[in-house]
């Protein structure tokens, strides 16, 4: 049997052992480099056994240079959520889900699955959600509707009383999808109609002059500023920072906005409609799903725009959402109509890390909270949620 | 003679000389030659005037008595000769002149020659001069010899002429300095600036005739003669008595020799080649005849011919997959139309409903019941209106679905309540009723009552006009147009050749299309007249589509046949597609893209590219680019309706499984 000289490398300070060459049988696995390193990782400093998967290999002067990473553990299913009707989109933070169904309502659920509140007002499904901020036990909530309108509610968790606050009409077309600024005072909305606005988040307790119907759909909101610019309806809205949105549109592009003026500041032309985008601070990329079933992760400053860093092709389906991992540079979280969400690292390209096939029928939304909980909701009426922990443990490393 | 030889040594000259023009020419010359002698013979002897006959044989008159004329033209006799032998021979003996006498023969008298004239005879037969006088060896005095003297022959001076200039000659170059001094005369003239010599091929045309030397092609050459053309061939080359009479049966162009190889003794007794002449003249024939230029072949490849079709894959965008597929309907999707947005999809079902789809999740929206299968649904193109035509049974519905921007909701409910009838009533072939109660909450708005089934609806692109077909063999109403602010129905067609199978409205200009079984009709709805009659060449068209520039139309058929024709080219098929294995239900084009697709029963949506120019010279440019299969056939039916997304390069099929297919 043939040898190889190997040496091996880490960039997690953890896992260092000493730049040596060794001599390896050459048709040895995955597994059995992770035996050699797990046995020289003791020899070092009598750690515990670790998974370890290869990453990238290259050669050099007839060494191979294997870099070495931990390897993740695969995301455990924790809870399933059922709804009334299709989910059409997911937002979590550290302690509740809000879901939007198309049933016309909002819900909250608590982390262990359990139904806490129902936001009903909208007369039409409810297409996106999305939490302000929270003082205290009261929290502030968002849902766009097919209705034209978003609504902003008042959520007391103590009490479990919810209170439309306002109620934001200007949109022509159904409001598709909702983003709240960084500062959560702001946020902005795309609709069908074309158009983006910019809408306050602040929730005034002012006093209407006429006594309107405040109690039913609070107090009439309009915005704060539109922009227009996309010839298709926009599919997906978020906020890069305090200043600059970030809007995706089946018009095949994805444009850059400057919140304060008004103006546009980039395009990126696709070939494919966009159905959702993602922007991850800690890479700076963003990621787009579209209708020809690739997750593609684009650069936002590239001047010359239509430029496609990496395409992330396993889908069989329209990518309908795409998440970045809040705490992990390389990881992203896709849902696809072909009923799978995939979870990838953007270093191997070539396949997901892990399928997670548990959706029935159409996954229409995903969502990673901080706390490391992927999120996943369909057409089947079901919400899953899985524990992902590798990735707190890699960011506490 | 030489030219003679010259002239027949070349084959060719013969053929030359064998015209009478030349031969006479020939002919002339001889003449012309022969007269000319008889001239200087006759000059010369001109002084001799005592006959007068000339020089000419004298024995042309030996059978006359006379031997000429004289001067005054009589006739000078013959002196009378009539010694035999023996007087001649006594004559002899006895004249002492016998010796001395001489017959003149132009006259023929005896002449005595003299004392004189016999010396002149003598001293001439001893080659001496004539004159007797003449001293042949006088000393000879030399005048001038070469020995100088002292003294000069003469002492003359030299003339003071021969030291001074010459006078006239000083005048002459005066002359002559005086003209180049004028400039009169230039001293070195320039040189001839036209060379003298120039380039005969300079300016040749290598294509004018004489290019052709280049593709010089020499006449071709005699077959050597063989041994069996030999005087004395060896004994195989000769024919036996069976080959001779064979080859004598033979046709001569047949025969393998021309001629019969004989065996001769020695070469003088070989004949005269008796097919000589002939030979010639038929190695003239094949001289002229022969190709005198290398033509140059053009060698094309059949492939080349072909127009290249550009690939599919540079054609792009058009649908290659499936996406999403609607379900709900529990029987067979005959209809489907997209709302001007393209937000929303309604199809129509044979399960008596109509349901409303988002196209974006394939979520049904909204399920409306109607009162029979529905046949036709059509989405009201203008984007300020929103209703929907759904044509069941008899009736044709207009629904209100509620979706898209409320605000066109109900300014379109706005718009249909605020109708005011007319203060006279006019009879018209449908009713018009307000849907109320139940209906009115599910979104009818207008029920139209026809008097027969209605199979087609369609809007024009105003939004304001309807146009429905009910197929009924040889009645009248086939067609009606409805204006739906006015409730006011229309027959634009007091009688209507053939079976209606589907109307269109041009997008653009006022004119109207009828296909029937065969034929589109195009009519020209402001001045009502049948404008342009296109013959499908099909048996039975079922479907038909107008491109969005109005110049181009896509005729679906039951034979399996898409037809293409180009109003501005031609009323006959422009291109006739057979791609398709059973009938076609369904065409559609697309609004912006260039394309166009079909469905058939045998359950595939064909996509193809249909590029119009807008130049006026360039065909349209059709290239089948995708086959897209998604439905299962049921009861024999595969797809029923297709139509296209109106902003993206997506088409929906609707099939007889009760689903309605996204391809993108």
């Amino acid at each position: 049997m043939s040898q190889v000289q190997a040496r091996f490398f880490t960039e997690n300070k953890k896992y260092l052992i000493d730049d040596v060459p060794f001599s390896i049988p050459a048709a040895s696995e995955v597994t059995d480099l992770s035996a050699v390193i797990n046995k020289l990782l003791e020899a070092k400093n009598g750690h515990e056994s670790v998974q370890l998967c290869v990453v990238c290999v290259c050669l050099q002067e007839d060494v191979v240079e294997i870099e070495y990473v931990e390897k993740f553990t695969a995301p455990q299913p924790e809870e399933c959520i059922m709804h009334d009707d299709w989910i059409s989109s997911v937002e979590a933070d550290s302690e509740w889900i809000l879901t939007g169904s198309y049933d016309k309502t909002a819900r909250i659920w608590s982390m262990e699955g359990k139904a806490v509140m129902t936001v009903a007002g909208h007369t039409d499904v409810v297409k996106d959600v999305a939490w302000v901020k929270r003082d205290g036990l009261s929290s502030l909530l968002l849902s766009a509707s097919l209705d034209q309108t978003i609504m902003l509610w008042e959520w007391n968790s103590e009490r479990n009383k919810v209170k439309a606050r306002h109620c934001c009409r200007g949109h022509a077309g159904s409001v598709d999808t909702v983003a709240v600024d960084p500062t959560r005072t702001k946020f902005c909305s795309g609709s069908w109609d074309k158009m983006l606005k910019i809408w306050s988040a602040e929730s005034n307790e002012m006093m209407p002059r006429k006594k309107q119907k405040t109690e039913q759909m609070g107090l009439t909101r309009t915005p704060l500023m539109t922009f227009s610019g996309h010839n298709e309806a926009v599919s997906s809205v978020l906020w890069m920072d305090a200043e600059e949105l970030c809007s995706a549109s089946w018009d095949h592009t994805i444009r850059l906005w400057d919140a304060e003026t008004g103006g546009q500041k980039n395009a990126i032309t696709g070939s494919k409609v966009f159905n959702c985008i993602s922007y991850s601070p800690l890479c700076r990329r963003l990621a787009s799903g579209t209708t020809d079933r690739h997750v593609r992760l684009w650069d936002p400053r590239s001047k010359d725009g239509s430029l496609v860093l990496l395409s992330l092709t396993s889908h069989n389906g329209w990518v309908t959402a795409v998440r970045w991992s809040p705490s992990h540079e390389h990881q992203l979280v896709s849902g696809s109509l072909d009923n799978v969400v995939k979870l990838w690292d953007t270093r191997s390209c070539k396949a997901p890390l892990y399928d997670l096939a548990a959706h029935e029928d159409k996954v229409m939304c995903v969502d990673w909270t901080e706390n490391g909980l992927i999120l996943s909701g369909g057409a089947d009426n079901k919400l899953y949620t899985y524990r992902y922990s590798a990735c707190v443990s890699d960011a506490g490393a | 003679s030489q030219t003679k030889k010259s002239l027949f040594s070349d084959p060719r000259s013969v053929w030359f000389i064998s015209s009478p023009s030349c031969v006479m020419f020939l002919w002339h010359t001889v003449k012309w030659a022969d007269s000319l002698l008889i001239f200087i013979t006759f000059s010369v002897r001109s002084q001799d005037i005592r006959n007068t006959v000339g020089n000419i044989p004298m024995e042309w008159y030996k059978d006359y008595p006379h031997i000429g004329y004289d001067l005054e033209g009589k006739k000078i006799f013959k002196p009378i000769r009539n010694k035999d032998e023996l007087d001649e021979f006594l004559d002899k003996m006895e004249n002492p002149d016998y010796w001395r006498t001489v017959q003149d023969k132009m006259t023929g008298a005896d002449i005595r020659l003299s004392d004189e004239q016999v010396d002149l005879v003598h001293r001439l037969q001893q080659g001496k001069f004539g004159d007797v006088n003449f001293n042949e060896y006088e000393p000879a005095i030399d005048f001038f010899s070469n020995e100088v003297m002292i003294h000069p022959v003469t002492n003359r001076p030299q003339d003071k002429r021969s030291f001074i200039p010459s006078l006239i000659e000083k005048e002459k170059v005066g002359k002559l300095v005086h003209a180049i001094k004028m400039g009169w005369i230039k001293p070195h003239r320039p040189k001839e600036t036209t060379p003298q010599y120039y380039d005969l091929w300079a300016k040749e045309d290598p294509n004018s005739i004489l290019g052709r030397h280049k593709m010089h092609i020499p006449a071709p050459k005699m077959k050597l003669p063989g041994h069996e053309e030999s005087y004395n061939p060896p004994p195989e080359y000769l024919m036996s008595e069976e080959e001779r009479l064979a080859w004598e049966q033979q046709d001569p162009e047949y025969r393998k020799l021309s001629f019969l190889p004989q065996k001769f003794a020695c070469l003088r007794a070989v004949p005269a080649y008796s097919r000589f002449i002939h030979e010639r003249f038929e190695r003239c024939l094949d001289l002229y005849l022969c190709p005198r230029q290398r033509k140059m072949r053009v060698n094309v490849n059949p492939e080349d011919l072909i127009p290249k079709l550009p690939k599919p894959k540079d054609l792009q965008p058009f649908p290659t997959t499936q996406s999403l597929v609607y379900r709900g309907h529990s029987s067979l999707v005959r209809s489907i139309s997209i709302s001007p947005s393209g937000q929303w999809l309604v199809s129509g079902s044979d399960d008596c409903t109509v349901r409303f789809w988002e196209v974006s999740t394939a979520r049904c929206l909204k399920t409306v019941e109607v009162g029979g299968a529905v046949k036709g649904v059509a989405w009201n193109p203008n984007p300020s209106i929103c209703l929907v035509a759904v044509s069941y049974d008899d009736t044709v519905v207009l629904l209100n679905p509620g979706l898209g921007d409320r605000l066109v909701c109900t300014a379109t409910d706005q718009l249909i309540s605020s109708y005011e009838e007319p203060e006279e009533v006019k009879d018209q072939p449908v009713q018009w009723a307000v849907a109320e109660g139940e209906g009115h909450e599910q979104g009818h708005r207008l029920i139209l009552k026809h008097p027969k089934a209605v199979r087609q609806v369609t809007w024009h692109g105003k939004g304001d006009y309807l146009a429905c077909v009910m197929p009924d063999n040889g009645n009248s109403l086939q067609v009606v147009i409805h204006q739906v602010s006015k409730r006011r129905t229309q027959n634009p067609f007091r009688k209507n050749k053939g079976l209606v199978q589907c109307v269109s409205f041009h997008p653009i200009r006022p004119y109207f299309f009828v296909a029937t079984q065969r034929y589109v009709r195009v009519y020209n709805l402001i001045k009502q007249e049948l404008t342009k009659k296109l013959m499908a060449n099909c048996k039975w068209i079922s479907s038909m589509a107008i491109h969005p520039g109005g110049d181009n139309v896509i005729c679906g058929s039951y034979d399996c046949r898409l037809a293409w024709f180009d109003l501005d080219l031609s009323t006959k098929p422009y291109k006739v597609l057979r791609h398709h294995k059973k009938a076609l239900r369904s065409v559609a084009y697309h609004r912006h893209y260039p394309l166009f697709a079909s469905g058939s029963d045998d359950g595939n949506v064909i996509v193809c590219h249909g590029m119009v120019y807008n130049d006026l010279l360039q065909n349209p440019l059709i290239v089948p680019v995708k086959v897209l299969k998604g439905h299962t056939i049921t009861h024999d039916l595969g797809v029923l309706d297709v139509t296209f997304h109106p902003t993206q390069p997506w088409v929906f099929s609707s099939g007889a499984d009760g689903t309605v297919c996204l391809f993108t």
